[in-house]
């Protein structure tokens, strides 16, 4: 009978951000469901709100994870090989997690226009620049996926930092333009803000959903250098057969 | 706002509503799903 295998601090860790996180995402839906009152011009569609919202604020701020992981690994790529390793492992999880986050608030911001506009889609500045940096990321993951091996890293590495150019183009688009989409909800000027009645909602909502990305980007990054561990012993494995086999 | 109105399909705000809350769900667990799964996979191959 084998004996069962302690739990590492860090796993304890983990284990606990991410019960914390789901009680947080309860409150969050609890608050935004059954307490907040309906819009009043909107009705309880208005609800996506606390969602829509959330995930786009943090798809926003995930990708600068990723250019700065992208550039720390351009930095450290022949000076320090390991260290670049793991920039590399941060860059590819936070663009994931920069994907699944922009594809929610596209998703959301689509169904919730049809119900408040009539519309699935429009060419609105702020809605195409979304868009694009979906586009984006989703092309800096395929880029790495695609490059023949030795490349990978810094192909992914050059296109992230051109990705990381549309973020702000994103945030500023509906301070520049002025169409289709709603103006800026928080730091848009006089008019901007909502009602004292939605900010428990919104509040438990982005800290929950932020707590959320961490907890998956985290993940994800150990994954990678699970990953990259594993694929160096592989590489060290086959180099020792083959001495072997020469000697 | 209820369960009840929460899960009533009747109108369409209330689909929409429902839809949006699907979308984040299906998309989030569907990658922590597939992260636990990679994990799970290169763990066995070891």
């Amino acid at each position: 009978m084998s004996a069962a295998k302690p739990i590492r601090p860090m796993q304890l860790f983990g284990f606990s951000w991410f019960a914390v996180t789901l009680v947080v995402l309860i409150l969050g839906f609890r608050s935004a469901i059954f307490i907040v009152p309906a819009d009043a011009q909107q009705g309880d569609v208005g609800r996506s709100f606390f969602y829509h919202v959330p995930h786009s604020m943090w798809s926003l701020l995930f990708p600068y994870i990723n250019f700065a992981a992208s550039l720390a690994f351009l930095y450290w790529r022949h000076r320090n090989p390991l260290k670049a390793l793991t920039a590399d492992a941060l860059a590819v999880a936070s663009a994931e997690v920069t994907v699944v986050y922009a594809t929610i608030c596209l998703a959301t911001g689509s169904v919730w226009g049809k119900a408040a506009w009539g519309i699935w889609w429009t060419w609105d500045p702020r809605i195409t620049s979304m868009l694009l940096l979906w586009l984006l990321y989703v092309a800096y993951l395929i880029t790495r996926k695609l490059s023949s091996a030795g490349q990978t890293s810094t192909l992914g590495a050059v296109l992230s930092i051109f990705a990381a150019v549309d973020v702000p183009i994103v945030y500023m688009s509906i301070r520049w333009w002025r169409t289709q989409h709603p103006a800026p909800v928080f730091g848009g000027g006089a008019d901007s803000g909502v009602d004292p009645s939605m900010m428990p909602a919104f509040i438990w909502n982005v800290i929950g959903w932020g707590m959320w990305g961490i907890f998956i980007l985290c993940y994800r990054f150990a994954l990678e250098r699970r990953r990259q561990i594993a694929e160096q012993d592989a590489a060290l494995r086959a180099l020792e057969s083959s001495l072997e086999l020469t000697q | 706002m209820t369960w009840q109105s929460f899960f009533n399909t009747s109108t369409m705000a209330s689909r929409h509503l429902l839809a949006v809350y699907a979308i984040v769900i299906l998309v989030q667990a569907g990658y922590f799903g597939w992260t636990v799964w990679q994990w799970q996979s290169l763990k066995d191959r070891d």
